[in-house]
Parts: structure tokens; sequence; C-alpha cells
């Protein structure tokens, strides 16, 4: 019979009314987010605030989008000083393939999802900026690494 | 209007300079309104798209149409196009996957799929059972997240609104379920070559098999709701009828050539991962009309939700992933492999030097072939009828133009 369609249509729609609400009342209500979901790329650091980065460049060879830009000068006593670890948020697709390469678990994708910026520079910004915090964790890392350790055997052939 | 810069004769083409070029108007040119019809009004050209809701995504055709007739079609693609296959030469295969997400964006596990399957297929690497489980787990949940954007905005194009807002419900119950599992609500970047990243966390079972139990009463409400109204029925049924030579001819793959009565599923057909172990049946259409189409794609649906049971009830022990090195080297070569997509089949073929990235890689995407298709079958309907035919067709902009 024609309607009877629309006519359970309705009794349909009438029933979803029922339901309930589906949605979360942004921002009066938050989300929570699963363990592994995967935001903006975030340096580890423990309490004291240092980071674990031995300047080792296997991440910014891992990331597909050349994102990442690191910069280290390497002083006299062959000890390697990170000037920045560059990081682009707008560009970065969040594939979570750096945190991945990264042998000495010094990155981790964050799980901070408001992530506007008002202005474009923002979203620009230095992972690694107070390197004097890093120091003591850096020498002690360095005493562990075993020689070659640091060995890139992920990157290069990243340009074909 | 501008003047035409080119005069169409029933012979060739007249230049402004009063050049003749012979020959049947090359297709670019078609933009000029070639028939004037019976009632001596002239033919109008159209612009559909690329910024027009019902093309999904950005497609361009440039309709010509004789009142309400549509008269000819010209499909222009390419609007979207960000050269996967060239960008995929530099990079190394484990990071294939992330390009691959942003061809079909909609169903992305499936690209993710083809191009582990080739590098394993020239590695000769041996997947371990619980990642073949995983993958497939992953791909029909994908499928089912993919028919349910197909299912909502199919009826907006045949001017109905309320499903989309139930599909999208559902959907995200859905994404909630892969972002657990993957990271990510949709560029999940999780199937890599031998296996999957990370293991299925704990507790995900239960979800998804509530998921099931709730999806299955929904599912058979949206049919109500959608394919048991009159209007919807009389919208689609005999519509854009494509014939079983048509789709062979044009390389229809999916839901599209099973509509049209032809029971070609590479999941069935040329099984990988899990599916040889699964049972599940494969609906065929009758006559190829937006109505088998629909038909089609909603008991694949039920189809899916019956394997997604058995996944998870039979899910195997043992690793997530093969022992893989770090950089993958596959051998000198060249390996077809495809997999069965929401949109059919979407294949990856590969040519290697040796090195650490592709020398060479082909997509195959099914919704490049269907493009094709339209300017066979939207000739001879309504204006009113294209935009529900390429909706029934269900493409995706992100493939086509890749
Ligand atoms: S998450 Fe991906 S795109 Fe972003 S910096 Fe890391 S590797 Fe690059
Ligand atoms: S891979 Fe890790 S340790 Fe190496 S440079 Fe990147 S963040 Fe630092």
């Amino acid at each position: 019979m024609w309607g009877k369609g629309i006519l359970n249509g309705m009794r349909i729609t009438m029933r979803n009314m029922l339901r309930g609400p589906i949605t979360v009342r942004y921002p009066y209500e938050r989300v929570t987010l699963p363990e592994r979901a995967r935001w903006a790329v975030e340096v580890v650091r423990d309490e004291s605030g240092a980071h674990k980065c031995t300047a080792c460049m296997t991440c910014v060879r891992a990331c597909p989008d050349h994102i990442l830009d690191l910069q280290f000068t390497t002083a006299e006593d062959k000890s390697k000083h990170i000037d920045y670890l560059r990081y682009e948020m707008g560009a970065c697709m969040m594939c979570g393939l750096c945190v991945e390469a990264c042998p000495f678990d010094a990155l981790k994708m964050g799980q901070d999802y408001e992530l506007a910026k008002l202005t474009r520079d923002e979203l620009t910004v230095d992972l690694l900026v107070d390197v004097a915090a890093a120091a003591p964790a850096r020498a002690k890392k360095a005493s562990e690494v075993p020689a070659g350790g640091t060995d890139d055997s992920r990157g290069g052939g990243t340009d074909g | 209007m501008t003047e035409p810069h080119f005069t169409v004769t029933e012979s060739g083409l007249m230049t402004p300079e009063g050049m003749y070029i012979p020959g049947e108007p090359p297709k670019g040119i078609r933009r000029i309104p070639k028939g004037v019809d019976r009632l001596g009004t002239e033919h109008l050209i159209v612009n559909m798209g690329p910024q027009h809701p019902s093309t999904h995504g950005v497609l361009h055709l440039i309709v010509e149409l004789d009142g309400e007739e549509v008269v000819t079609v010209e499909v222009s693609i390419g609007f979207l196009h960000r050269g996967i296959e060239k960008l995929a030469e530099s990079r190394r295969f484990d990071h294939l996957g992330t390009l691959m997400d942003r061809g079909d964006y909609v169903s992305v596990i499936h690209g993710e799929q083809a191009v582990a399957l080739a590098v394993e297929k020239l590695m000769e690497i041996e997947v371990p059972a619980k990642a073949a489980w995983i993958r497939t787990l992953t791909a029909e949940l994908t499928r089912l997240a993919s028919h349910l954007v197909w299912f909502g905005t199919f009826g907006l194009d045949t001017g109905a609104m309320g499903q989309f807002l139930y599909a999208m419900r559902d959907r995200e119950v859905l994404l909630d379920i892969l972002e657990e599992i993957s990271g990510q609500r949709m560029m999940f970047n999780y199937v890599r070559p031998g296996g999957v990243v990370a293991d299925l966390p704990t507790g995900i079972e239960s979800r998804i098999l509530s998921f099931c139990d709730t999806f299955e009463v929904y599912l058979e409400e949206h049919d109500a709701l959608l394919g048991g109204n009159e209007i919807f029925q009389a919208r689609v049924k005999g519509i854009g009828v494509v014939s079983k030579e048509t789709a062979l001819a044009f390389g229809l793959t999916g839901a599209n050539l099973r509509a049209s009565g032809l029971g070609f599923d590479v999941r069935r057909d040329r099984p990988y991962d899990a599916y040889p172990e699964l049972e599940f049946d494969i609906p065929i259409g009758t006559i190829g009309d937006s109505w088998d189409r629909y038909t089609v794609r909603m008991e694949e649906m039920r189809q899916s939700l019956r394997m997604i049971r058995q996944l998870v009830g039979g899910m195997p022990g043992g690793p997530f992933t093969a022992k893989v090195p770090k950089v993958l080297r596959p051998p000198a070569g060249e390996v077809y492999a495809s997999v069965e997509s929401s949109r059919g089949e979407t294949g990856i073929h590969l040519f290697t030097d040796g090195g650490t990235t592709p020398y060479r890689m082909h997509y195959r995407a099914a919704s490049l072939f269907t493009c094709q298709l339209f300017e066979e079958i939207l000739p001879g309907h309504l204006f009113a009828d294209a935009c529900m035919l390429l909706g029934s067709f269900d493409i995706m902009l992100g493939e086509v133009d890749r």
C-alpha cells in the first residue's frame, strides 16, 4: 500500500526521538580519548623536565612529510647540543611514524585535541626549547648508548 | 554569455579566424551547446560541481540539458589531485600507508591493506594468523563505516534527510571503536607490511559485539526508513540501469558490478588475509538499476556484521606482526595485489628496483572506472536523477584523483 512505508518511517523517527541524546555538549562536556589517540607530537619529559632526545636524527628522517627540523652543534668534546627541534604542527598528519621510529622514546603523540591557534606562526613550535634542562639526562643517555647505537638503520632513502 | 571561440558545424569546427578543423569536435570543446531542440530553444550547458554537495567531493560534470533532460555529460576530474602515485616513489614501503589513507579517505584500511599485501607478496613475508584476522576485522568495520556514509548521502541525494543523521550516529560508534584500535578516526595508519601496528586493545571485543547487537536493529530500521519509503522507491527503481555488458566493458567492480548480476568479489575470488576462513554470502542484483545497487549494499552491510561476529569470536592468538626488518627492501620485481574495498577492487601495482622506495606505484581506484560510466549512463535521464545516480554509484573523488 502506498504510504505504508512513510508511516513506518515516522514510527521509526518517533522511536529515535525517545532514545535520548547521543551528542556531547562540548565545551561543557568533554570526550575521553582512548589511550592510543594520536594528536600533536610532544616530547616526553620526566619530573625534572628533562627530555631524552640524543639528536640522533631518526625521527627527522622517518617523517614522510619532512616536518621535523633538528639542529644541533657538536662541541669539542664530541657532545651534541641541540639548538632546536622544530615541529610544524599545521603540516603534520599525526601519523605517529616519528614516535615509532625514535629509538630513545623521546617523543610521544599528545592527547590534547584543542589545537587551534590564533596565528599561523604559533603552529610551528620548538619542541626542545629549554636545552639547559636537558643536559643531565643527555649526559646519562650518552653514556648508556653503545657505540653505533644511534646508527640509523631506518634512515636514508626517504628521498628515493 | 561570452562569444564562443569555436563554431560547431556538422562536420567540424570553425575557429574565429575562419580556420576549419574537420572531424568530430574534440571532447573538451563540447561546452558549446550542440543541438537545438524541437521547440527551437537552445540546449543549456550546466556546470555541476566541482563545489557541489551532491557530487560527493570535487567532481565536475559539464552537463548539456534539453529542458530537464540530460543530453550529454562530460566528466572532468583532477580537482583533488595530490600526486599520490608520484609521492609514493619517495616513500619507504612501510610509510606508503599514509598516502593510501588519503586516497580513498572513507575506506581507509583497504588501501593500507592493498599496499601491505603487495609488499608482503614481493618479500614473501608470512603474515601471522592474528595479524590477518585483525586486518580483516578492521577492514570490515571500515566497510560498514564507509557504507554508512554512502547510505546517508544517497538518501540526501534523493531528498531524504533523516536517515543521514541516523547513519552518522552509527558511524560515530564505529569510528570510536576504530580510534581505540588504531589511534585515529580517519587516517588510521594501522596496517603495515607484515601485520598491524599494535594488538587489539583489551576489552574491544565486547564493545564491538555490543555495537553489532545494537546496529543489527538499527540497520533494519535504516532499511525500513529509506528503502521502505515509497517515494524513495519510485525515485530509484528502474533508473540508471547498467547492463552486464556495460558493467564489464567499463571495468566496474564491487557493489556496482554485483548489482548488475555479476558475482565477482575479490574477497571470495582472490581471497586474502582471513577471508578464506570466513562464511559470508555475496549479494547479487538482477537488472543493475539504482534500486539493485541500494539493496546490494544494504545486504553487504548485513554480511559485514556477520563476518565481524565470526572474526571477534574466532580471533586466534599469537603475534600481531611478522618479524620484518626495520627498513624494507623488497627484491627488484613487479607485483599486483588487490583487495575488495567499499567501492570495488582497490589494487596496487608495485615496481621495485631493490631499493627502499618503490620505483613506480600504480593505484587502481575502483571509482575512476565508475566515473567513466557517467558519460554513458546519465544521458537520457532527468537532471534531478543525475544527482541521485551519482549517489547510487558511491564514488570517492579522493581515490579518483589521487
Ligand atoms: S606524526 Fe607523522 S607527519 Fe607528524 S611529525 Fe611525526 S612523522 Fe611527521
Ligand atoms: S629520534 Fe628521538 S632521540 Fe633521535 S632525534 Fe628524534 S626525538 Fe631525538
